[in-house]
């Protein structure tokens, strides 16, 4: 049993036109024992910025709280809000700083980045657990379904998908790639962002 | 240890590793490769009978390759996780399975059926490796006609498990994995008899088995009673299947449900666990077993 | 085996805990208290590697109370449970890590509802309806979904308790004998007979 493995839990991101989204599974387990149906393993950085950590979940939490330490030092400092791609370095090089010794999360990044001519232009990204960083043009995925969310991202993606459709999408692939995972399930939840709002809906998911 | 035993005895393993070792150099193809006989062919000569690996300790081999919890890489994967339960009440015994197979955190399929039917007044459950179960349960069904061909009337549950029980037995310690429970009624009236690869046999009114067999039992444990009504006995027993779907990774999909009666066993339907959680056994929206559902915290 | 439960209802929230101190395989002590009382309105049941618990115990009880005194209110049990789990996350990267499980209930008296939080010797934390560590948990747990009432009286409550108890008790192998039990409710908290 992997330690990775151990709590159990999936996130996936996918680019649409204009927007993005992320979702994950609201499952936390002990190996197979489910303890809650309640596990957020989603939050948001700005308003523009979701963040997925898929892992363990001791270090979910820790993480989490990291990273908005993080944020928050960065935004007094700057005086402006993190963008994206910069938020994407911040995740990669504080994974890298435990590199004998890491966190056992994947994180997945999903958000919007302002262009200079004032646009927002969509981006996602994921990293390995000692913050190797991809950037990737379609999807990303990761957690202990992530084989299973691949074969159904491929099969489902398409380019410039509306956010109404893009939602329908990572939700049917969401949802079907955790029922052949049995650490991922227990619920699902998804964001879909765009450049004034974020939708934010809890889904119906298979409960075994 | 029993080695003037051994020698007489028709199923020992050492001499099926003998006899496979001769079959090897002087009979390249055993009757049963020219005609399956629907599996059973190996019976051709009275008791069944196996290739055996040619190698010096055969289940040492067969444990190498199917042990999926030490190597998740291994070639071989045997089903395991898995909710079983029976019970025997005054209206008879009441037997619920779960549906899923699981290949490490793979669910390999959510439809797999986990009472073997027997006969029409008996039925077996599934846990453990799923093709021993289906194999040996359904040469007992073999057995099980053939003493009343023999001897004009029904064998008895008990008589029935005794023969599986002294079947796996011999094969004990060469890899066999299988933990059952024979449920039928007989004579005596219902009954259940718990039977294991280790060659364990209890006779007993309530048995839940499998990985999410804990969970069963916090529910059935706490609904049980002799005197239950049909209608609620049946109800237990899909609850409980329920509860072990919910809470164990390993088991799910669906809840078959079976009723064994004077007149042997009725299926009495297949249900989605997913939809048990949302709404309930009667499909109404809202009145479901999950937590949620009944103390009303989701929308 | 060590075994805790703990269930909130209508304005408490029930801790109990086994009492057995075992070595080996004797029974070194059978009414030892696992569940310290760390404020006015916040129990904490612990289990895990003996040793650990108690330093670890102890530990916490201190520093809650270092907190009531330099700033004179006690921590609130979300808050309690958010600066428990980073102790417990820090220390499973140490050197000798604490190999602890919680249970923590407690009563928020600013918005008058209670709150119980499931932790783990990883440093994970959920706040849940009921919980439950040890063998106990995987009998106690489907029991619990089915007859768990989060409206219900104090009375109603302690029977539940009192199914998962003889549930174990019934199943499990080596299942305890005794178990001590502890609200916390508006009032504070207390033992009760069980």
């Amino acid at each position: 049993m992997s330690i990775m493995q151990y709590n159990g839990g999936s996130v996936i991101a996918m680019v649409g036109k204009d927007c993005v989204a992320i979702a994950s599974d609201l499952r936390l387990g002990n190996q197979a024992l489910g303890i809650s149906s309640n596990f957020q393993k989603i939050f948001s950085v700005t308003d523009r910025i979701y963040l997925g950590l898929p892992g363990l979940a001791t270090d979910v939490t820790t993480l989490r709280e990291l990273f908005r330490y993080r944020v928050n030092m960065y935004t007094i400092k700057e005086e402006r809000e993190i963008q994206p791609e910069t938020f994407a370095h911040l995740v990669s090089s504080t994974l890298y700083e435990h590199r004998f010794g890491p966190y056992f999360i994947e994180p997945v990044m999903a958000g919007l980045s302002k262009t200079p001519s004032g646009s927002f232009k969509p981006f996602i990204a994921a990293t390995d657990l000692i913050g190797c960083l991809n950037f990737a043009k379609d999807f990303v995925v990761a957690g202990t379904a992530s084989e299973k969310l691949y074969g159904v991202a491929e099969g489902l993606w398409e380019s410039d998908l509306e956010p109404e459709d893009l939602f329908e999408t990572i939700s049917q692939t969401m949802l079907n790639a955790v029922d052949r995972d049995a650490y991922s399930g227990w619920g699902v939840v998804v964001h879909v962002i765009t450049k004034d709002k974020v939708v934010t809906r809890t889904l119906k998911g298979r409960m075994d | 240890m029993n080695s003037f035993a051994n020698r007489f005895s028709t199923t020992d393993h050492l001499r099926e590793l003998k006899r496979a070792q001769a079959n090897i150099e002087d009979d390249e193809f055993s009757d049963a490769a020219w005609g399956s006989e629907a599996g059973f062919g190996s019976l051709a000569k009275g008791v069944p009978t196996f290739s055996v690996p040619a190698v010096p300790d055969p289940s040492a081999f067969l444990r190498l390759h199917t042990d999926d919890h030490a190597d998740p890489k291994c070639r071989i994967k045997i089903q395991h996780g898995t909710t079983t339960l029976a019970f025997r009440y005054k209206g008879g015994v009441i037997v619920a399975v779960d549906s899923r197979a699981t290949a490490g955190s793979y669910v390999a399929s959510g439809t797999v059926k986990k009472v073997i039917e027997i006969n029409p007044y008996l039925l077996g459950t599934m846990a453990g490796g799923a093709a021993d179960c289906q194999y040996w349960e359904t040469y007992l069904g073999i057995h099980c006609r053939l003493h009343e061909l023999r001897n004009r009337e029904r064998i008895s549950v008990s008589a029935a498990s005794k023969y599986l029980s002294n079947l796996v037995y011999s094969y004990k310690g060469m890899g066999l994995s299988m933990g059952t429970m024979i449920c039928g009624w007989d004579k005596t009236g219902p009954a259940i008899f718990y039977v294991d690869s280790d060659g364990t046999r209890l006779k007993g009114d309530l048995f839940s088995v499998g990985s999410g067999s804990t969970f069963a039992y916090g529910v059935l444990d706490q609904g049980y009673r002799w005197d239950l009504p049909d209608e609620e006995a049946q109800e237990l027993g899909r609850r409980s299947i329920y509860a072990a779907g919910h809470r164990d990774a390993f088991s799910g999909n669906t809840c078959n449900l079976y009723h064994v009666k004077e007149d042997g066993w009725h299926f009495i339907g297949n249900y989605d666990i997913s939809k048990l959680h949302y709404d309930g056994p009667d499909n109404v929206d809202g009145a479901g077993y999950g937590y949620d559902v009944r103390v009303g915290t989701r929308s | 085996m060590e075994t805790s439960f703990a269930l909130t209802g209508n304005g408490y929230v029930i801790v109990a805990a086994d009492t057995t101190a075992a070595r080996s395989i004797v029974k070194m002590k059978i009414d030892e208290d696992k569940i310290k009382t760390l404020s006015s309105h916040l129990l904490m049941a612990h289990s895990g590697e003996p040793g650990d618990t108690i330093q670890f115990a102890e530990y916490v009880e201190r520093n809650i109370r270092l907190f009531q005194i330099r700033n004179n209110y006690a921590l609130r049990p979300s808050a309690a449970a958010s600066w428990i789990r980073r102790s417990l996350a820090q220390s499973l990267r140490s050197r000798h890590p604490y190999a602890v499980n919680l249970l923590l209930g407690g009563y928020d008296t600013a918005e008058d509802q209670p709150h119980l939080y499931w932790i783990d010797y990883l440093g994970t934390s959920t706040e849940v309806p009921f919980g439950a560590h040890g063998y106990g948990s995987y009998f106690a747990l489907s029991l619990l979904d089915r007859y768990h009432d989060p409206n219900a009286t104090l009375e109603e409550g302690l029977a539940t308790l009192r199914r998962c108890v003889d549930e174990v008790s019934k199943r499990l192998v080596v299942s305890p004998g005794k178990y001590k039990v502890k609200v916390v409710d508006k009032d504070g908290t207390r033992e009760i007979e069980f």
